[in-house]
């Protein structure tokens, strides 16, 4: 079970490309669907809690090991997730420095910009829908979006007003 | 770290921000390695990353712990749900936040669409999803379409 976490997350590491938000859907699909580690509702229960909780996103890692194998488990998760992207981020933070003016690097910017917004986006909607798509999940996602984007508010405030929300709808 | 400790210009904090988002992995734990290197090498590199995860990760995993005490209750477990589904429309509005400059490029508009029928909907994996999308990207790029 250890073994499997470090494994998988570790190759999800390599592939988020655009941070973890971008990973979101392979992420939940991996523990939710291929391994059966949690449910859907459980997932986006988990995902709260490390939304609610100082700190870097990534932390939906560890909980999600900590649910599967305990502290072993957590401390695996999330240094499986971490570890090889660190590694990569040393090498390349060199390499990025020497081409700072190369066209190529402005291109790579272009094409990574659709792609991370599309993959974005795909989270959002799997979390945001963990008993599918209905009213209520749409009414609290499409509200928090449209606060988040259309104003300064803190987005703590935003989660705050979900819960309150959750209690009247979910 | 640029306002109070002034360690970095403006411009060298949005460069390597830059790196990280291009970079696989979580963002700021790049950007943490990054700038530890930066400075110090790599002791720099490990304790920037320890120093931003360690103590993020007591206070997740305490929160856990006390969400799964509580978590038998039909209330608790609707306010949580709710908190998640809110975080997850904090994502959608990142989306079209980071993705206002393609507002005008069907190309893009295009590729995003791409993604979402793909990821969220079909539930292809990004194992497939990804090689073949930032492929398209690329040459879109390239003829600066997007």
């Amino acid at each position: 079970m250890l073994l499997d976490i470090v494994l998988w997350f570790a190759l999800l590491s390599m592939l988020s490309v655009g941070g973890i938000s971008a990973i979101m859907p392979e992420f939940q699909r991996l523990v939710v669907e291929t391994n059966h580690w949690v449910t859907p509702a459980e997932f986006t229960q988990l995902f709260a809690v490390s939304q609610a909780a100082p700190g870097p996103n990534v932390l939906i890692s560890s909980l999600i090991g900590w649910k599967v194998a305990g502290i072993p488990g957590a401390l695996a998760a999330l240094g499986a997730f971490a570890l090889p992207a660190s590694v990569l981020a040393w090498y390349v933070s060199g390499v990025w420095e020497r081409f700072k003016d190369a066209p190529w690097r402005a291109t790579i910017q272009r094409a990574l910009l659709p792609v991370t917004v599309g993959l974005v986006l795909s989270g959002g909607f799997v979390l945001g829908t963990p008993h599918g798509l209905d009213w209520k999940s749409a009414l609290v996602m499409g509200a928090s979006a449209a606060t988040l984007y259309a104003t300064r508010l803190n987005p703590l405030l935003l989660l705050a007003g979900g819960g309150v929300f959750g209690y009247l709808l979910f | 770290m640029v306002e109070e400790k002034r360690w970095l210009a403006p411009a060298d904090f949005a460069e390597v921000v830059a790196l990280c988002q291009f970079l696989p992995g979580p963002n700021i734990g790049n950007a943490s390695v990054v700038l530890g290197r930066r400075w110090f090498g790599l002791p720099g590199a490990v304790a920037a990353f320890l120093g931003l995860m360690a103590l993020p990760f007591v206070w997740v995993l305490g929160l856990a712990y006390l969400y799964a005490d509580y978590s038998s209750i039909p209330a608790v477990k609707s306010v949580v749900t709710g908190v998640g589904v809110a975080g997850a429309g904090l994502f959608v509005g990142t989306a079209f936040k980071l993705g206002k400059p393609l507002a005008k490029k069907p190309a893009g508009l295009a590729i995003v669409a791409g993604c979402f029928l793909a990821a969220a909907l079909a539930r292809v994996s990004l194992l497939y999803v990804l090689p073949v999308a930032v492929a398209v990207a690329w040459l879109a790029a390239r003829r600066k379409i997007v």
